[in-house]
């Protein structure tokens, strides 16, 4: 099961619920506005806000 | 179809998507992979599913999540998720219980109501009964719920009720009765006496034995689950697996498949656990065409196959 564009388009950041990007590694979500990154650990995307991690400044 | 399992890394809802999948549908999973045991297992739970090109799976908490995106495209839910354990219900703990169980549900609902949903399958359980003297449960009896895991389940089911009655959301609320199985979870009955027994350890039960259940494999819970599409909106079903039987009875027979006899410790009659419980299924039996196949002795035979592959005994 690889991240599909559907699957994508269906994410929302569970902190602000506003969509987020992937990060072009494939390998993080982010959302720009809330300034987390939520890890995609194979292929699933976990959209915890306890798991995500600030992004850098 | 397009279904969303909730709770889809579960005992029950892995074992739900496994067989949607093999029925031909798309499969949304979710689950939040709740601490409650192990991580691990879970995965192992949905490791099969994930192989599976028409399964799609998302790590997100419906307490905080935006459980509307979740619904895009998707004709039937399944809403699995839960604080599972009637014991742990008690005390600070019940916080867990009203978010996962309750506050999730109505967030789901809440996104779901102006969406042209075939059926929202609510997965509730016989301990809404609690203590009643009055068995068969059947669905119109009075709900006594005697743990607060209970509560939050009757109130679930009222949820859906509610959402159906204002809304017109096709829910169906099923009553599942003490489900066995492979995956079945490390703090429940049969899977911890199965594993005692199997390495000779002892057993820990909770009272004399003399409390009674009706016993339900899995296939039989998840093909009553999928049935629930024919459902009428707004109803309650028990499902059950019409084997009630005494916890003694259940162990004596563990004994003859293990080959080994058990070595008891009696506890106390846990806070929260009923006597007896038994499922009148003529409604699920008319309406959703319910018919309970797995005897109990092959039921736990199979329980015990998946309880020494995962544990290697």
């Amino acid at each position: 099961m690889a991240l599909s564009k559907e699957l994508l388009d269906i994410l929302a950041c569970p902190k602000c619920h506003q969509p987020v990007e992937l990060r072009p590694d494939g390998q993080a979500l982010i959302c720009a506005r809330c300034r987390l990154s939520y890890r995609v650990e194979d292929d699933i995307p976990v959209m915890l806000i306890d798991e995500a991690t600030p992004l850098e400044p | 179809m397009h279904a969303l399992v909730t709770g889809a890394a579960g005992f029950i809802g892995s074992h739900l998507c496994q067989d949607l999948l093999a029925q031909g549908w798309l499969v949304r999973g979710v689950d939040c992979f709740t601490d409650y045991y192990s991580k691990s297992i879970k995965e192992r739970n949905l490791s099969p599913c994930l192989a599976a090109p028409d399964f799609e799976f998302v790590q997100a908490d419906l307490v905080q999540a935006e459980p509307g995106p979740l619904l895009d495209g998707i004709e039937v839910v399944f809403h699995l998720a839960a604080q599972a354990g009637v014991r742990l219900s008690w005390g600070s703990e019940f916080k867990v219980y009203t978010d996962n169980n309750l506050l999730s549900t109505q967030r789901l609902l809440e996104a779901a109501k102006d969406r042209p949903l075939k059926r929202f399958v609510f997965a509730s359980s016989s301990s809404v009964y609690g203590e009643t003297p009055d068995l068969p449960m059947r669905e119109t009896s009075r709900l006594n719920p005697v743990s607060p895991y209970g509560v939050t389940k009757a109130a679930g089911e009222q949820l859906c009720r509610l959402y159906h009655l204002s809304f017109g959301l096709p829910c169906v609320a099923l009553r599942y009765f003490t489900v066995y199985g492979p995956r079945q979870r490390p703090d429940m009955a049969f899977h911890r006496f199965l594993r005692a027994l199997a390495t000779d350890q002892p057993i820990h039960l909770f009272g004399d034995g003399s409390q009674s259940r009706d016993f339900t494999f899995v296939s039989d819970i998840v093909a009553g689950t999928v049935a629930a599409l024919e459902g009428r909106p707004g109803q309650v079903y028990n499902l059950g697996g019409g084997q009630r039987l005494e916890l003694r009875a259940a162990i004596r027979l563990m004994e003859e498949i293990v080959g080994r006899p058990a070595r008891l410790e009696l506890e106390p009659v846990a806070r929260g656990d009923v006597g007896h419980t038994a499922a009148d299924m003529s409604k699920a039996r008319q309406e959703l065409g319910y018919r309970p196949r797995m005897e109990l002795r092959e039921g736990l035979a199979r329980e015990l196959a998946w309880l020494k592959e995962i544990y290697d005994l």
